[in-house]
């Protein structure tokens, strides 16, 4: 099935190569370490063969896309507006991927002829930190992954996982992994997960004291070591100059006061409102395991049941924060 | 705070962002009636609600602020015409977002106060100061200096 799938599509990248409809293909390859995949620029028809998508292939390449595009248009600021060449990028995107491209154009970020999206329909992707707790810290030596198994060698052994008790929390629960948009469709649609009890852990964490909150939050942003692997990896986070980096005003202080971590933390994860597609990169690339889904996915519950709206889910939609209808709620509003 | 420290003699410290249109107008109005109100509030004067980053709440929150007020026209008297909706769904989030992380509820308040309500502004002051005495001292989230 799997392999199915890479054949389809590496047949796919070629023949828009050879139609010279695409000028770059981001997609994933096969890592460097066993029992993972990275991000791949692929140029032309020949590296077709490097492309890979299974469980492993964790990452948002709309970050990429974005990157892609705008390093582009800044390089063509010098060139004559007459001579100014668009770039069309191919992107391998899963449903969460394509949200966030959908999130891109909603907001203005580049044209839609300017990606040409390959959607490949998704199952779920395997949570890298919960392997290696699974495997308690053994090093993974080689691994693959086979009808719906992991076999793994370490140096204590070989071990069978199952893929089912390996998933990423945010993949089990996922409502979109078909593509929203997508220019062709590699593969059949794959079977709905389980969105039903998506907000479950949030509403238990609601209904926990102002105290353990504040616990949570403080132990969960003690761990964070301010390396911003978070906002380089998240697809909504591109403003050229992050706040975080601004020194006029200077929004966060850069010393070690754990307020200045909070308040990072506590920003960035705002500025996620009706922006999250809950793609798990961020939670992904923390090298230090903070639990920033919590707080992300209880952004993602206000703005559904606020404003009815899920981030990226359709074209037509435009952000939450970015439109206003007269019949908002407003019960928080203090009337003396 | 430092001059706070004493528990009694405590006044807390309430920063007020209000609009130019409505709020601040009120607050004039307030004061040319000669109308009493707490004087824990700084007002800072913005165009607009919807002018307003919603990083100035969480950063007066930083520095030490015990509570912030945001305060604008009522919803469709708006002076840019839906500044102040736009800005209701920004702080609908962020008081939901600000409780969900652990930092009460009552220490910021959201409200709409017009040019003509001087009356209703010197209340809201008089019950956000009560709101948040009641609270105590902020602790939480604040810089600690030197």
């Amino acid at each position: 099935m799997v392999e199915n799938i890479e054949i389809k599509l590496r047949d796919e990248a070629k023949r828009l190569f050879s139609e010279k409809r695409v000028d770059v293909i981001i997609g994933y390859e096969t890592g460097t370490l066993p029992l993972t995949a990275t991000p791949c620029f692929i140029t032309s028809p020949e590296e077709t063969a490097k492309l890979v998508f299974n469980e492993l292939c964790t990452q948002n390449l709309a970050k990429y896309v974005h990157d892609f595009i705008t390093n582009h248009k800044n390089s063509q600021k010098r060139v004559k507006p007459e001579d100014r060449k668009k770039k069309v990028i191919g992107v391998v995107a899963r449903g969460c991927t394509t949200r966030s491209l959908v999130l891109h154009l909603q907001e203005r970020q580049y044209d839609r002829d300017e990606v040409h999206i390959i959607g490949v329909p998704c199952e779920g992707y395997l949570d890298r930190k919960r392997l290696e707790k699974t495997l308690q810290g053994e090093e993974i030596l080689d691994g693959n992954v086979e009808n719906g198994q992991i076999n793994v060698r370490t140096a204590a052994g070989d071990k069978t996982l199952s893929r089912a008790d390996l998933l990423a929390d945010n993949c089990r629960a996922c409502r979109f992994n078909n593509p929203v948009i997508s220019d062709i469709i590699i593969g059949s649609p794959a079977p709905a997960m389980n969105p039903d009890n998506e907000y479950e852990k949030i509403n238990e964490f609601e209904k926990k004291s102002l105290a353990e909150r504040w616990a949570h939050f403080t132990k969960e942003m003690g761990k964070c070591i301010r390396c911003y692997a978070c906002r380089q990896a998240c697809p909504s986070c591109y403003c050229p100059t992050c706040f975080a980096e601004q020194s006029q005003p200077q929004w966060v202080g850069i010393g070690d006061d754990e307020s200045d971590t909070q308040v990072f933390q506590c920003m960035r994860l705002f500025h996620m409102v009706g922006r999250c597609v809950d793609c798990g990169s961020c939670v992904s690339v923390c090298t230090t395991g903070v639990d920033l889904r919590n707080y992300l996915k209880k952004e993602e519950k206000d703005c559904w049941e606020l404003f009815g709206s899920r981030a990226g889910s359709s074209l037509e939609d435009m952000p939450p924060l970015g439109k206003y209808d007269e019949h908002d709620k407003q019960d928080f509003i203090y009337n003396p | 705070m430092a001059e706070n420290l004493e528990k009694e003699k405590w006044e807390p410290k309430i920063v007020a962002i209000v609009c130019n249109w409505c709020t601040y107008a009120g607050a004039d109005l307030a004061g040319i009636s000669r109308i009493q109100y707490p004087p824990n509030v700084r007002i800072i004067r913005v165009p607009c609600t919807g002018r307003i980053n919603p990083f100035y709440i969480v950063k007066a929150l930083q520095e030490g602020a015990d509570g912030v007020l945001v305060s604008g026209c009522h919803p469709g008297e708006c002076h840019y015409i839906s500044g102040n909706l736009v800005a209701r769904r920004k702080f609908a989030a962020l008081k939901s977002f600000l409780n969900y992380i652990g930092i009460e509820g009552d220490r910021t308040i959201f409200t709409w106060v017009s040019a003509s309500e001087g009356d209703r502004f010197a209340q809201v002051i008089r019950g956000v100061t009560a709101k948040v005495k009641a609270l105590g001292p902020a602790e939480k989230m604040i810089k600690q200096i030197g």
